[in-house]
């Protein structure tokens, strides 16, 4: 009990500390917040109304956002479902699931943004960079839930169809995967929803989409046109998500 | 008549544990018979019974079925797994696919490995599951989902599927254990009588006595891996059953009543 009582406070002593230490480094000047106000309504006031001129732009722009998270999402898919059954226990060794769990992990360690800003290095500007980015990133994801499917399947009919002669392919398709497809296409949908939301900001580093716009309305004082295209995203964030909802609730 | 089983001093114990399932078991049994095996849980039934399956690797011994010898390291080959078919205890089936597509399932081991994978039945595949479906009078189940059936209907799929197989040898693990004791009769019925109409040699494990003296030819009596006693069914004394499902860590000799 005494040495609970003691690494709790410990503990906090640690957490007080990395507060005041975040405070003291950085130039926040909190008293900047105090005269901004006058600015903040003025910033606030140019936005409204919003620019509906820039319909063209949006339209493109979201249409672009909307293939790169369709292409990014269908590249995931198809490195997901080798790299899925290579990280799953029912159908490798560990020898082989065990290194490339770690490389999943690592690979969800990256954040898209850094992935489409290496990308964008390689491969030059515009939705490519994106789509590959978006690719990488969500594979390190859907792998994992993919190989979690497979191995969550009831093992009796694998076996049944064992005793009736079928070799492992004919296993994985009529024993296994007709277990794991409502699950594989409910993790499917959820991480497309990720992909989309990701993906609209892809534009900021050159990836292409709508984050473009977003980009140079902001950096050219367009303040009114950026608000058309903030409304925009959110739009498409909303009704992606009803969309989400209503399929998810097929697949329960 | 030839051999359906043959082994010989066979001993199993489970990887990781020194748990004996089987314990030099021999028996050998003629094509065609019908055998019940009796014995208390944990008796060595569903070892043996995975065992001739061929699914079972690291045991010592010899074993043979319908002719050819069993490998205790290696899986036989797809057409001698299909001449073996399996009744399992949970039914194994594929709980989101159709009863047709569960039965065809059974097929698989006859087509050809691209067939199989392809999911491209032949006509004679078709025919084969119609009749056993047909054989297990659930011919108007055919297209519903297995996961809305009862359990003497899914009893009746997992036989069907067994049967679609063509099996020389048939061995069912508890067929009846989930069932109240009219559907265990019909199953049994079904089972026993299914097998024979085909010429095949059946061996299922059981807790019921009575019922395995109706349904088989001979009763082999199982218990802590050994084989206790092995008579045909005629030869079948009260005693002896009595003494297999006798309380472990009772010495023999103390009052028995027969616990069935």
């Amino acid at each position: 009990m005494r040495s609970r009582g003691l690494g709790s406070f410990a503990a906090g002593v640690l957490i007080a500390g990395v507060i005041l230490w975040s405070f003291l480094t950085t130039d926040v000047e909190l008293s900047r917040l105090l005269s901004a106000g006058p600015r903040i309504a003025d910033f606030l006031g140019r936005m409204v109304p919003p620019d509906p001129t820039v319909m063209n732009e949006i339209v493109k722009g979201s249409a672009e956002t909307l293939r790169i998270a369709i292409l990014g999402s269908l590249g995931a898919v198809f490195l997901s479902v080798p790299l899925g059954i290579l990280a799953s226990e029912t159908m490798v060794s560990p020898a082989v699931f065990r290194p490339v769990r770690t490389l999943l992990a690592l690979i969800r360690a990256v954040p898209l943004i850094l992935v489409a800003m290496l990308m964008v290095g390689a491969v030059g500007l515009g939705p490519l960079p994106g789509i590959i980015a978006v690719a990488i990133h969500a594979t390190g994801m859907l792998a994992k839930f993919y190989a979690e499917a497979i191995d969550s399947v009831s093992r009796a009919p694998i076996a049944a169809l064992e005793s009736a002669g079928a070799g492992p392919l004919a296993r994985l398709r009529h024993a296994i995967w007709p277990q794991m497809a409502p699950v594989v296409a409910r993790d499917t949908i959820f991480r497309f929803e990720l992909n989309l939301r990701e993906s609209l900001i892809l534009g900021i580093v050159g990836a292409g989409g709508i984050g473009f716009y977003i980009q140079t309305y902001v950096r050219s004082f367009q303040y009114d046109k950026a608000a058309s295209v903030t409304l925009a995203v959110i739009a498409m964030v909303v009704t992606i998500e009803a969309i989400n909802v209503a399929l998810r609730r097929r697949f329960a | 008549m030839k051999s359906a089983i043959q082994i010989d001093d066979l001993s199993y114990t489970h990887p990781g544990s020194d748990f004996r399932a089987l314990e030099h078991v021999s028996l050998a049994a003629p094509a065609g018979q019908s055998i019940a095996l009796l014995g208390p849980s944990g008796a060595g039934k569903t070892t043996l019974l995975t065992l001739l399956d061929g699914r079972l690797r690291g045991w010592r011994g010899r074993a043979s079925v319908l002719g050819a010898s069993l490998d205790p390291d290696h899986p036989p080959a797809r057409a001698r797994r299909s001449d073996t078919g399996f009744v399992f205890q949970e039914f194994a089936l594929v709980e989101r696919s159709s009863v047709l597509r569960n039965v065809l399932n059974g097929r698989l081991g006859r087509m050809s490995p691209l067939r199989a994978v392809l999911w491209w039945p032949t006509s004679q595949d078709f025919e084969l599951a119609r009749s056993a479906l047909a054989d297990c009078g659930i011919a108007d189940l055919a297209e519903r989902r297995v996961d809305s059936l009862s359990g003497g209907q899914r009893q009746r799929v997992a036989i069907a599927r067994c049967l679609a197989q063509e099996p020389r040898l048939v061995l069912a693990d508890e067929p009846i254990s989930n069932l109240d004791p009219a559907r265990a009769t019909e199953i049994l019925t079904l089972l026993t009588g299914a097998a024979h109409a085909r010429g095949a040699t059946v061996m299922f494990s059981s807790h019921q006595p009575d019922l395995a003296r109706r349904f088989a030819d001979r009763i082999v009596g199982m218990r802590d891996g050994r084989i206790a006693f092995d008579v045909a069914v005629e030869d079948l004394s009260e005693a002896e059953t009595a003494e297999l499902y006798r309380e472990a860590g009772i010495p023999p000799g103390t009052s028995l009543r027969a616990v069935s």
